[in-house]
């Protein structure tokens, strides 16, 4: 279906109203991060990190610390310690009538889901933690959701992403998604190829086969049904968590006359899927999540890179640098990066505290702001503020945490790879490029939160009667 | 007090520890100790194949995950089943794969038998992670409801109370280990080492070879299904990575080469020695495995027959030095 010119301008309008209405959204949330309130971080170093003990707020970051996805839990870790630091070194926070610094825990789940429930038990029986902050791989979200449940304490769910955690069967009153999901996320991609790119018909999804994996295609092929439906799917398959040859799936997409790959694949197979699809040859750009990693796309060079097209929960459209605050804790990062770090957070990875590491860090902030806020570890008193809260982060974007079944109402940005020549659209003060040996964010569309609604489960009590937008 | 006397004593202890354990030590490490039960039963199945009987099997989590994925199944899909029928059900499916297999099993021997269980174990784990409207795929089956355990009209104790689940495991896998133990020490369990040490000579003798083999097979498979069901319903959740990969199958290797092939228990002390290095380890590093499979080299190469091994060459040392002089000499 084309839109005709008017419905174009309505979608246009709709979208710089919507703007407006989130403009309006940061003036109301409940609370923003202040970067000017930001303390000096020249002393943070995660592979040193100041970690306080006592009497603390306590926050498990329960991921990967080893094997394939072990990359995934030093970007956990590194995003949590950096919040945790600077609110530590503000003085803490005043909860239950005392000043409490923030001690942040690696839990290691290794990927296994019998070694997640154990780790996530050892972190609340054992160590006492407050909250459990996860994780790679929705599945494992799962099982530290059910422990949450269990022994009654805040889960925090940053980075898994299926809808299905919050539904009626999983819902927990102690687990909080304050990151974006996977409906949204489908949706997103296909509201941007239907509504605003409308070049590329033919799609072919590729994910990995579990909960998460299937969870995006859902999404996907509801967005393109919803926005987009003269566009064909050809195809769709599944493959294992952290696989090493992806050259059988490639050589059916690629016969198959697709015109874009759709794939929420994370490291490693994020970066074996397009390292191996342009060795093969395959041009054909990915509309993805994760396929953002900068040592990866190092390897690919520009030329494999541009074109690519990222769904990201911290972008923003125009410059990313709006305000002196952004400039201000953007090169108090940076300049660590640079003079600081060693291995492993010396390398391209870590050089920008932005994209997804940015959105965990904001999304820690709003964890210990909500924390402040409750002025209690309680757990019930977390939730009471929690639920119905708003937040803005650093990039100015508001998150909305819908009561009834817990997921963040937010804004998504569909970005396009370019060149370094033309990332300076983005990328808006010097040196005006993300990366000079890859393709990265150039024009960026925000795609307003009213289009990407997080799924909601109906048949959780708590929804019956409720809107998508939680009213 | 006579060496029986002892022997009574020690048992009433490790009962009344067993008892009081979850009061005295809490409900985490409660937990792990049922994760060493667990794989303490797992663990001597896969024994009874290697340490009695000499067959080496690459691909024992299939009757593991067999059990848990049965009676996951059961749980999701059989409303108000009880427990004890879903831990049958795990048992039974763990067993029908077991009858499936042993024609073939029985009649191989050594490398064939090792490798052709770890091509079928594989093979189950692909089927779980391929058949994800039956499996849940690397999702798993989880949240499934843990019945009470009932008696009708006499007492009905819910299990999702760590204690409560605790005296459950340890009732079952006690059980199983102790009937195991039992089987070892009767005509049969002879029978068994028979051929492990010299099938022909069993033959020889008249005992049916491979219909022995068949019924250790059968007891082995059953009884790691009893630990797989346990593990489902200990974890609410079963998962191909969790209960069929093949690391799950070499952890009994390990396990008893650490604690002591051909030793009823050293399978149970590898489990406890496991058990405490991850607990220790996972505090200081995320090289948990690096640290095991460390301690499964120095093993390997300095005491091939386990730690009970050593403890036997260490008794046989220790008697041999404080021996009367002309002790060792044979009578005239």
């Amino acid at each position: 279906m084309n839109l005709p010119r008017q419905a174009l301008t309505l979608v246009v309008l709709a979208s710089l109203l919507l703007f407006g209405v989130a403009d309006a959204q940061a003036a109301q949330a409940k609370a923003a991060f202040d970067p000017d309130k930001m303390a000096d971080m020249s002393d943070f170093d995660p592979n040193k990190p100041v970690i306080p003990t006592g009497d603390t707020i306590k926050i498990a970051v329960v991921a990967s610390f080893s094997g394939p996805a072990a990359v995934v839990g030093q970007i956990y870790f590194i995003s949590v310690q950096w919040a945790a630091h600077d609110i530590n070194k503000r003085g803490g926070i005043m909860v239950d009538g005392k000043r409490k610094l923030v001690e942040v825990i690696k839990a290691n789940h290794a990927s296994q889901p019998a070694e997640t429930k154990k780790v996530a038990e050892r972190m609340v029986l054992q160590e006492k933690v407050n909250v459990l902050w996860g994780t790679d791989g929705s599945h494992l979200m799962k099982i530290i959701n059910q422990v949450a449940d269990k022994y009654k304490v805040i889960a925090q769910s940053a980075s898994a992403l299926s809808d299905e955690l919050y539904d009626t069967t999983n819902f927990s009153r102690y687990s909080f998604m304050s990151s974006f999901s996977t409906e949204q996320i489908g949706r997103a991609i296909g509201f941007y190829y239907g509504k605003i790119r409308k070049k590329e018909k033919k799609f072919y999804i590729l994910g990995q086969d579990y909960l998460f994996g299937h969870s995006l295609a859902d999404g996907f092929k509801k967005g393109l049904k919803e926005y987009y439906p003269e566009a064909t799917l050809l195809g769709e398959d599944y493959h294992p968590l952290f696989m090493k040859d992806f050259a059988p799936y490639l050589q059916k997409i690629k016969a198959s006359g697709a015109e874009v790959i759709f794939t929420g694949d994370w490291i490693p197979d994020a970066e074996n899927l397009l390292v191996q699809a342009r060795q093969m040859g395959i041009k054909l750009p990915f509309a993805n999540l994760f396929l953002d990693e900068p040592n990866m796309l190092h390897r690919v060079g520009v030329d494999g890179t541009t074109g690519l097209v990222h769904v990201s929960q911290y972008g923003a459209e125009g410059g990313a640098f709006k305000t002196p605050g952004q400039i201000k804790a953007y090169k108090a990062w940076n300049t660590l990066w640079k003079t600081k770090w060693g291995p492993p957070y010396n390398t391209r990875l870590y050089e920008h505290g932005t994209g997804n590491i940015g959105s965990y860090i904001q999304q820690t902030y709003w964890l210990l702001s909500v924390i402040e806020r409750a002025g209690s570890t309680d757990p019930e008193k977390i939730i009471k503020v929690w639920e119905n809260d708003s937040y803005q982060l650093l990039n100015g974007k508001v998150l909305t945490m819908r009561s009834c079944d817990h997921k963040a109402i937010q804004d998504l940005h569909v970005e396009e790879y370019v060149p370094p020549a033309k990332q300076r659209e983005s990328f808006n003060i010097p040196p005006y490029f993300w990366y000079e040996g890859t393709s990265s964010v150039g024009p960026s569309v925000a795609i307003p939160a009213r289009y990407v609604l997080p799924k909601m489960d109906k048949s959780l009590a708590r929804c019956k009667d409720k809107s998508e937008a939680g009213e | 007090m006579t060496r029986r006397a002892v022997r009574w004593l020690a048992g009433v202890a490790a009962l009344a520890v067993l008892l009081a354990y979850p009061s005295l030590f809490g409900i985490y490490f409660t937990n792990s100790f049922v994760t060493f039960g667990i794989f303490a039963l797992y663990a001597v199945s896969f024994n009874l194949l290697l340490g009695f009987t000499g067959l080496l099997s690459f691909g024992h989590a299939m009757f593991f995950g067999a059990g848990g994925y049965g009676t996951a199944l059961a749980l999701t899909h059989l409303k108000g089943l009880p427990l004890l029928p879903a831990l049958a059900l795990g048992v039974a499916a763990a067993l029908a794969l077991g009858v499936l297999l042993a024609p073939l099993m029985v009649r191989i021997s050594g490398t064939a038998f090792a490798m052709l269980h770890l091509a079928f174990g594989q093979l189950m784990y692909v089927l779980a992670l391929k058949l994800r409207t039956i499996t849940g795929g690397e999702d798993g089956i989880g949240g499934f409801p843990i019945p009470p355990f009932s008696v009708p009209g006499v007492l009905s104790v819910d299990m999702k109370t760590p204690a409560n689940f605790y005296y459950f495991a340890v009732a079952v896998l006690g059980f199983s280990v102790f009937a195991l133990w039992f089987v070892t020490k009767t005509p049969f369990g002879c029978v068994m080492v028979g051929v492990r040490d010299n099938p022909n000579r069993v033959a020889y003798l008249g005992f049916r070879v491979p219909h022995t083999k068949a019924v250790v097979y059968l007891l082995a498979a059953g009884s790691a299904g009893v630990a797989g069901s346990v593990f489902a319903m200990f974890q609410n959740l079963v998962s191909a990575d969790g209960a069929l990969h093949v690391f799950v199958s070499f952890a009994p290797v390990q396990l008893t080469m650490i604690g002591g092939v051909g030793s009823f228990f050293g399978p149970i002390l590898g489990s406890a020695i496991f058990g405490v290095i991850s607990e220790l380890t996972s505090r200081y590093t995320e090289r948990v495995e690096l640290v095991s499979g460390a301690i499964l080299i120095l093993v390997i190469m300095y005491a091939p027959l386990g730690v009970i091994g050593m403890w036997h060459a260490a008794r046989a040392r220790a008697r041999a030095r404080f021996a009367p002089r002309g002790a060792a000499e044979p009578a005239r």
